[in-house]
């Protein structure tokens, strides 16, 4: 992909190792090579910031320059005629290589980068010789405190400015400078400045090296025996491409997955931290009062109260649809109450919004991950908020309720109202809000934990994957709510995920076109057999 | 019994039974193993009998399956060599030899291995060719009662694996060859060593075969018994000492030499009768033609380096790696990613312990092999046992087994 503008729709057709490449006038070289698929190795150019040519890692022979170009910022002409694989080339990359590493640190077995490493990957491909060193390496701080999520290893460090062009040209704001010259030379906070921004933890994944690490995840885990799930962020509705970095049923890490139309390469900090509320106040086994229940137990408790209720008076009772659910939830929870148990009275739940957090970058002011999906799934762009109901609650007007999800922003008091209910039936995954007040308790996977779709909030409908297996006896939502349709006596029967979504098709204006495809499913592989980092 | 009569419903038809020469009787079907001291490693023999004789047989391998193909390829092509040691523990030397050449040839470096390498190798490869037979023969006569010559076996084999313990630091699972050559060099007085054990080997085999080659009730039991035509052996596709003793004239090392064979000088052994006798006595050949080799390789093996100096594939000293950015990252990389192998594939086999082994790896240019399979000999010769025994007594079993020489890790792998 082309990150350069396109000033016209003219082109160029140059010759990179024989090969000819047409592209767009104004493309790099370099992303003239990816295109034929030649990598050229390079340590400050980044596709989604400016071009510096500060590491000289990229250079290539062009013909009738007198020396090599660097290929990032040399600019691909007509008839140009480049190559990479030649004997000049291809000797100065070990040559630059043995540059960059004259004062690097033996620091491997101890750096988190280890393993996802640039430098590593480029020094075993492209050099493999030993050193020629034999006076000691300039000594630098190794423990800087850059700011409240990063720490800054001045040794490790190979001055290619990625970070410092992250916090201006990402977070639009100047934290990071360089100061000292020579082999002094070293990165550091601008002055009166301290490296927190939103989005400052992109620069310890654009870091071709261990200098930089993030508080949230250093002396953690080992990279290279992680697995890597692809999923979505549900941190608020931008729904920005992430990788799940997990092992042993637990998520050590989120990071940005690219997508041209969502989040190119970055995310923004809060959304790194969202999978910390995956391990608290988990609910692992259904409850009836508050007590343990079996899972047959609950649901046939949870589906007589509802049917009881139901029988009384079918305006009575309220469904609440959640948005940080997914569309499958919510749409296996919408034929139930709609189709089976005609009940039309239906809110939506969520978090509510924090209008200070939005940005023009990737923030948005909505902190739910799917309340675009909920609504098309749900077939009413006015659907309810937490507020209306919180108000039918006051007045009575509501007998029995059936919620998904445990964000629910109620008052105090009806919030009180509902734990009065005669049915209170909560579909959530954490013990908290309203699912702490449930007359039936039922246990749900959390996001990363099932396959789904979420529609983010410019109407892309993205995929997550089961990054592994949900804590306890909790289930999908979509399968609670099967069951509770079938112990209701109701013909829902889904067996997978893929079915809810098969059906979702044409049913659910947004999920046409490409968006209609469940797309492959993608099992959990190892980082460092993924190719995709470092 | 010259011909199997045919069944109906599990019961002999009565027009064929001969009433002079058997009582009638009814079939019984009975289970040999998976757990029975007689069957090696664990297998199972679903046997129907008509009194002794075994009418028809069910041979079920696969107890002992350790998922070798599946695991190799979550591992790096360096992690895989343990998993090698585990498929015939008996000589897993030979194993770790035919799985480096397999992945060798996919790099291109068949011909930069040093010499001296390819030296230890086939040394390395034909002790393990010894304890191997040693193990086979010994066993064998145990089960045959003779339990003398299973002590006097085993405890030259305890010779070879302490040698073997001092050259790689393990006595059974030895991981001792790398990719493009071994790991460490032959230890200072290997040399004196094994000639040393090789002469006492010599005179322990003189031992047993005094024991045992006019030994009457030996050979009642091993003579005529499970005799294998060429044509059928080639058909079941055996190998090695099996396929010899059919008088089939086919030694990997010999028809398709690899490492130093060629410039070695040994026989290839060969039966005529293709019984348990047969295969007793090729092994017995073997072991002093490899015995001889090994006189040979260690008179003719050249000084030099023991690993391809090649630093995509050989890992760096220990002190460099410790000491410099440069060597810590080769060793990391070498670890944590593993040798990067160009796509392709490859196939090679080497004469093992039982036959000719084979090592077929697809690379799809990462650091592990993207398919992994093993042509195991055991797995292939194990086949032809329901044939074998059928119309032999159970008690002749034992010594068509034993002498097939199935090894649970290799044939289950």
């Amino acid at each position: 992909m082309s990150e350069q503008p396109q000033a016209s729709p003219q082109t160029v057709t140059l010759t990179i190792d024989g090969r000819q490449v047409t592209v767009p006038k104004g493309t790099s070289v370099i992303e003239a090579a990816k295109q034929v698929g030649i990598e050229v190795s390079a340590f400050c150019y980044h596709p989604g910031l400016t071009v510096v040519a500060v590491c000289r890692q990229c250079l290539v022979k062009i013909d009738g320059q007198p020396k090599l170009q660097p290929s990032c910022q040399a600019v691909c002409a007509d008839g140009m005629v480049v190559h990479t694989a030649d004997d000049w080339s291809r000797g100065a990359r070990p040559q630059m290589l043995e540059f960059t590493l004259v004062n690097h640190p033996i620091d491997c077995p101890i750096c988190d980068k280890a393993g996802e490493c640039t430098l590593q990957q480029l020094y075993f491909e492209h050099d493999n010789a030993a050193s020629r060193m034999d006076v000691p390496k300039v000594r630098k701080p190794k423990v800087v405190d850059l700011g409240p999520h990063i720490v800054l290893d001045a040794e490790r460090c190979i001055l290619c400015t990625r970070c410092i062009r992250v916090c201006d040209e990402v977070a639009g704001q100047h934290q990071l400078e360089m100061k000292n010259r020579g082999d002094h030379e070293e990165i550091a906070t601008a002055p009166g400045a301290e490296l927190d921004n939103a989005y400052s933890i992109n620069t310890v994944d654009v870091c071709p090296v261990g200098a930089l690490t993030s508080k949230d995840f250093r002396f953690t885990m080992r990279a290279w025996e992680l697995m890597t799930t692809p999923s979505i962020c549900t941190g608020c509705a931008t729904g920005c491409n992430i990788e799940i970095h997990h092992k042993n049923e637990r998520v050590w890490r989120l990071v940005p997955r690219f997508n041209a139309e969502v989040n190119r390469h970055w995310m923004c900090d809060e959304g790194r931290f969202t999978y910390h509320k995956l391990r608290t106040r988990r609910m692992v086994a259904p409850a009836i009062d508050g007590l343990p229940a079996r899972w047959d137990e609950a649901i046939g408790h949870a589906a007589r109260l509802m049917a009881a209720a139901i029988q009384k008076s079918p305006a009575g009772v309220g469904v609440v649809f959640s948005p940080q659910h997914t569309n499958e939830d919510n749409y296996a929870l919408v034929r139930l109450a709609r189709e089976m148990w005609g009940v039309t009275r239906f809110y939506v739940g969520g978090k509510g919004p924090v209008p200070e957090r939005a940005d023009k970058i990737l923030r948005d002011a909505d902190i739910n991950p799917n309340r675009r999906g909920v609504k098309a799934v749900v077939g009413d762009a006015t659907i309810a908020g937490a507020q209306v109901l919180g108000e039918d609650l006051s007045q009575g007007e509501i007998s029995a309720l059936l919620v998904l999800g445990h964000d629910l922003e109620l008052g105090p008091e009806p919030m009180e109202r509902a734990a009065m209910l005669e049915a209170l039936v909560v579909i959530a995954d954490s013990e908290e809000g309203i699912a702490a007040r449930a007359r039936v308790a039922l246990p749900s996977a959390a996001w990363a934990e099932v396959a789904g779709t979420m529609t983010n909030r410019q109407g892309l409908v993205q995929r997550l994957h089961q990054a592994f297996a949900p804590p306890g006896q909790a289930l999908p939502a979509w399968e609670i709510i099967t069951r509770l349709g079938q112990a209701s006596g109701a013909a829902l029967g889904y067996g997978h995920v893929r079915q809810v979504f098969e059906e979702m098709v044409g049913k659910v204006g947004e999920l046409s076109g490409q968006a209609a495809r469940w797309g492959r499913e993608t099992r959990p592989i190892q980082l460092r057999f993924a190719n995709s980092r470092g | 019994m010259a011909e199997i009569k045919k069944l109906v419903l599990g019961r002999k038809i009565v027009e064929d039974l001969d009433e002079d020469q058997e009582l009638p009787s009814e079939l019984m079907t009975v289970n040999m193993g998976p757990s029975h001291p007689a069957m090696h490693g664990t297998v199972r023999i679903v046997l129907t009998v008509d009194g002794e004789r075994v009418v028809e047989s069910d041979v079920q391998p696969g107890f002992l399956h350790r998922c070798f193909e599946k695991e190799s390829e979550y591992a790096t092509y360096t992690q895989i060599f343990p998993y090698t040691d585990r498929l015939n523990y008996i000589s897993p030397m030979i194993n770790n030899v035919g799985y480096a050449m397999a992945v060798e040839k996919l790099l291109g470096l068949t011909d930069a291995v040093p010499v001296r390498a390819q030296y230890i190798r086939v040394i390395v490869s034909e002790i393990s060719r010894i304890t191997d037979h040693l193990t086979c023969v010994g066993a064998s006569a145990m089960e045959l009662g003779a339990f003398t010559p299973f002590l006097y076996f085993l405890k030259a084999r305890e010779w070879l694996f302490e040698l073997l313990e001092e050259l790689s630091g393990a006595r059974l699972t030895y991981s001792y060859v790398r990719i493009g050559g071994v790991v460490s060099d032959l230890t200072p007085d290997f040399h004196e060593r094994l000639i040393d054990l090789l002469d006492k080997i010599d005179g322990v085999m003189l031992e047993v075969e005094a024991l045992l080659n006019n030994n009457r009730i030996f050979r009642d039991r091993m003579e005529g018994v499970g005799p294998f035509s060429a044509e059928d052996a080639i058909a079941f596709g055996l190998s090695g000492p099996v396929l010899r003793a059919c008088g089939v004239d086919y030694d990997v090392r010999k028809d398709n030499p690899y490492l130093v064979y060629d410039r070695l000088e040994f026989d290839v052994p060969v039966g005529s009768a293709g019984d348990c006798l047969d295969r007793y006595l090729v092994r017995l050949e073997e072991m002093r033609q490899s015995s001889k080799m090994l006189r040979q390789c260690m008179r003719d093996i050249p000084a030099g380096p023991v690993i391809v100096d090649d630093p995509r594939v050989a890992m760096p000293p220990k002190k460099e790696a410790y000491n410099t950015i440069e060597a810590m990252i080769r060793h990391f990389k070498h670890i944590v990613d593993g040798i990067r192998v160009p796509p392709g594939e490859a196939y090679t086999w080497v004469e093992g312990g039982n036959g000719e082994l084979g090592f077929f790896i697809v690379s799809d240019g990462t650091g592990r092999p993207w398919k992994c399979y093993c042509r195991s000999p055991s797995l292939i010769n194990t086949q032809s046992v329901s044939k074998t025994i059928q119309g032999h007594l159970i008690s002749d079993i034992v010594p068509i087994f034993g002498m097939i020489n199935m090894i649970g890790g290799e044939c289950d792998k």
